[in-house]
């Protein structure tokens, strides 16, 4: 009875393509988002039953695929995956209503939107190789339509399209070896086939799969070094798909490990699990460092993808460390704090690449150093913007507070127990989060100050409006989840109990107790999110009251004088004097100089008539990706030089054709006889 | 001074005092000026000195005179002071970043003309580029004469208004 939700979603999925594809300019989108929505209500009412009931949703069907047929399974595991996946698509076709406008209602989007959000559904749910193969490759080519959207006007969007699809392939080729390598081993497709065989397996067949799937899954996932796409390809996409791709497609990378890892190979050696923390580790530190000195708004929140990703790959790898030294609990903890990050993940990156989408539309700009001022023109973008902003940085009372309090409790407390390589893993990973916090937090007070505040430095930005309701109903609604998950986090538990208890072998059924505070089983950890959001909210109260009643009594009323902001006497004083987002994060550029290697350029010329005078003073600097710079353009260098190498071969002459023809008889010949 | 006993240094480092002359008690001043009850900060503005006062306020606030010990204190920001000490005759050029400082500071605030040629433009009266002394801009409270006043006469002008 209950596969039928995943059958919904597909039929309900595929009518929003087709009605996108199929229906006149003006009906195109409203229809294909109001069958989208019934895919992701029909996926959300199917996963949420798994997830109350613990038992999985199978369908087994011979007749859609030819030769391999179709097997899905929905574990409790997959179900999380697709809430938070259905949520996200929600709120970002809710977007789209009012962003359609905006390059976005081309035949071509209209039904790729809906198949990226629908294989994005499915994927968790896949059950066997060739199922999920398909579906995610039906994911990527999607997204990678989507991302082309605006191609004919901007020259960066096919190279960054360009990148996607060749990062996206690699990692798909990945997974595809690892996949069928373990489906060769176990003699068959499916899953649960492939689980109880993984026993049996050699080591280096069980070694090579894991690596080939990190390397698959953690492109997807935008694990430094294989980030590179993600920076690209997020900015470049309409703002709609980039929130899906930030809030949705990358979890599906995380998925992916502990789907190969934890749920296929059933856990691994140490090493395995220090490679992902040592990874996690890597990625959160470059994203932040990046999302700190980015001055794009999109490439920013990219780099903080990357950033997140990063922690929740140190949530991983920490479970899977902590599962090997036999310490279940607190394995259990901390798989559930990976889980509650991607979840947070979803909600706030949502909405603030949502919300950034409606800035780049209100001012036509990306660039923070051409923004300021637009809390007051844009009151409700600006709002949502700044609590998304405040949950990425874990402040209290918001949802990015309690994953991050709940991933150093599980780290803190895995240290004294174990051996010598996790005693030197967890206190890097502890200190890398810690620095990581500090960076994000730069980063956001950055966004929101030079973005938000102050004056506008441009005209796009002083004639900014707000954008229309249902653009800014659906990233408030994402910044809805954060304030939710953030002051009751018990609504969500259980069901990442229930998840990490599929993946976490030996996991207790209750790692976590919780009714109003949150109780670490065996650990002595406590925390009342609810409690400190009341406090919080109590203070804030108190202050406005004191005011208030100040006010009343007359000997007690502050004189309030308005002036204008000091400027050190200043006769003149422009909006291009204030902080700007390059100015704001130069201190840390200089810092991390090693790191960044950014590009700077000063180029003064002089007056003709003397030297002693200058005309102009050019500045100019960039940040490229060190990555990118040391690692994958000497690759693409290497394959153009063997491309031109080879052209030589092809000098358009009938006659050396015909003599490579000779040439290559006579060696077959000679090798036959 | 008594002897350098060891119970001496020994007690100085137990009780530590100040070790400075009697100076009596504080000048009194005019009666209008605004009286501060201990503590009093102040915004420099070179408004067109030669700088012989900056050197006098320097020494003001130097080791040996020390003007931070009866509350007065020079600070960076119009924003935290109470009082604008403005030295020279105000420059044409002067006159905007003036007043724009003495409108950014908090009231009550005072003002106190440090100098001749703050209080009547000294030497420079009549000078081209000279719109004034500073009380033609701004609303004097108290004039220290002097070209240049002696760390003495600014210390007592000071201690008048502190009170201490």
């Amino acid at each position: 009875m209950s596969n039928l939700s995943l059958v919904i979603t597909a039929i309900a999925g595929l009518s929003a393509a087709i009605a996108g594809c199929a229906l006149p300019a003006k009906t195109r989108v409203h229809a294909a988002v109001a069958f989208t929505w019934g895919a992701c209500i029909a996926a959300l009412v199917g996963s949420l039953t798994v997830l109350h009931t613990g038992h999985a949703m199978v369908l087994n069907s011979s007749r859609i695929l030819p030769l391999t047929g179709v097997t899905m399974v929905l574990d409790p595991l997959g179900a999380v995956f697709v809430v938070v996946t259905a949520v996200v698509a929600i709120a970002s076709t809710l977007y789209w209503l009012g962003y359609a406008s905006h390059g976005l209602s081309t035949r071509t989007a209209s039904a790729a939107l809906p198949i990226f959000v629908t294989s994005m559904l499915l994927v968790p749910a896949a059950g066997s190789v060739a199922t999920f193969l398909w579906l995610w490759e039906l994911m990527a080519l999607s997204s990678l339509l989507l991302v082309l959207v605006d191609q004919r006007r901007r020259e960066e969007t096919r190279s960054a399209a360009q990148w996607y699809a060749v990062m996206t392939h690699v990692g798909a080729s990945a997974i595809l070896f690892a996949l069928v390598m373990l489906s060769a081993h176990a003699g068959n497709q499916t899953f649960a086939a492939i689980r109880i065989h993984a026993v049996h397996l050699p080591a280096a067949v069980r070694n090579t799969a894991f690596l080939l799937a990190l390397v698959g899954f953690g492109s997807k996932a935008g694990a430094v070094p294989l980030h590179v796409w993600l920076p690209k390809a997020h900015p470049e996409a309409p703002s709609p798909a980039s929130a899906l791709m930030s809030g949705a497609m990358v979890n599906l990378g995380i998925y992916g490990i502990v789907l190969v890892g934890d749920r296929l190979l059933g856990g691994g050696p140490a090493w395995w699990w220090l490679t992902v923390t040592a990874v996690g580790v890597v990625s959160a530190l470059f994203g932040a460092l990046h999302a700190a000195t980015s001055t794009d708004l999109k490439r920013l929140l990219a780099y903080s993808t990357a950033d997140n990703m990063g922690l929740v790959l140190i949530g991983v790898g920490a479970s899977g460390l902590f599962a090997t030294t036999g310490h279940p609990a607190i394995a259990a903890i901390a798989m559930v704090s990976a889980l509650l990050l991607t979840v947070n993940h979803a909600a706030f990156k949502g909405s603030l690449f949502l919300s950034a989408g409606s800035v780049q539309v209100a001012t036509g700009s990306r660039d923070l150093d051409g923004m300021g001022g637009l809390l007051r023109r844009m009151p409700i973008t600006g709002a949502v913007f700044l609590v998304g902003g405040l949950a990425i940085a874990a402040l209290p009372p918001l949802n990015g507070f309690v994953g991050e309090w709940l991933l150093f409790q599980s780290l803190l407390h895995g240290l004294p127990t174990s051996s010598t390589a996790v005693a030197i893993a967890v206190p890097v990973g502890v200190a890398a989060l810690a620095l990581t916090g500090g960076l994000t937090a730069a980063a956001f007070v950055k966004a929101i100050g030079v973005g938000f505040l102050g004056r506008p430095r441009s005209e796009g930005a002083a004639t900014a409006h707000e954008v229309p309701r249902t653009m800014q109903l659906g990233a408030a609604l994402l910044a809805g989840a954060c304030v939710v998950l953030g002051v009751v986090p018990m609504i969500v538990l259980p069901a990442l109990e229930r998840a990490t208890a599929a993946a976490v072998p030996g996991a207790p059924a209750h790692s976590l107790r919780s009714s109003v505070e949150l109780r670490l089983a065996g650990l002595q950890g406590v925390l009342a999110p609810a409690l400190l959001a009341a406090g919080l909210a109590l203070a804030f109260i108190a202050v406005i009251a004191i005011r208030r009643l100040a006010q009343r009594r007359s000997h007690l009323r502050l004189a309030l004088r308005r002036a204008e902001p000091w400027g050190c006497g200043r006769e003149l004083q422009t909006a291009r004097m204030q902080y700007t987002a390059t100015s704001f994060a130069e201190p840390l550029q200089q810092v991390f100089d090693d790191v960044l290697r950014p590009d700077r350029d000063l180029n003064v010329s002089h007056l003709a008539e003397s030297r002693y005078y200058t005309e102009k003073i050019a500045y100019r600097t960039s940040i490229g990706d060190v990555v990118e710079h040391n690692v994958y353009r000497p690759m693409i260098g290497a394959v153009n030089a063997w491309g031109q190498w080879a052209r030589g071969l092809q000098n358009g002459s009938v006659h050396r054709y015909l003599a490579y023809g000779l040439v290559v008889l006579v060696v077959i010949l000679a090798v036959i006889v | 001074m008594e002897a350098m006993t060891i119970r001496s240094i020994l007690q100085a480092i137990v009780h530590p005092r100040t070790v400075t002359e009697d100076l009596g008690p504080p000048p009194q001043v005019a009666a209008d000026v605004p009286r501060l009850a201990g503590s009093l900060q102040l915004r420099h503005v070179d408004a067109g000195s030669c700088n012989g006062c900056e050197l006098e306020i320097t020494s003001t606030f130097g080791p040996v005179y020390d003007a931070e010990r009866f509350g007065a204190r020079l600070v960076a920001s119009p924003r935290h002071a109470d009082a604008l000490l403005v030295t020279g005759p105000v420059t044409k050029n002067m006159v905007g970043p003036l007043v724009k400082t003495f409108e950014a500071m908090p009231e009550p605030r005072m003002v106190i003309a440090l100098g001749d040629c703050a209080r009547d433009c000294g030497v420079f009266r009549g000078g081209y580029g000279v719109e004034g002394p500073v009380g033609d801009v701004l609303p004097v409270d108290l004039q220290v004469p002097g070209c240049p006043p002696n760390p003495e006469a600014i210390v007592r002008a000071l201690r008048g208004l502190t009170g201490r």
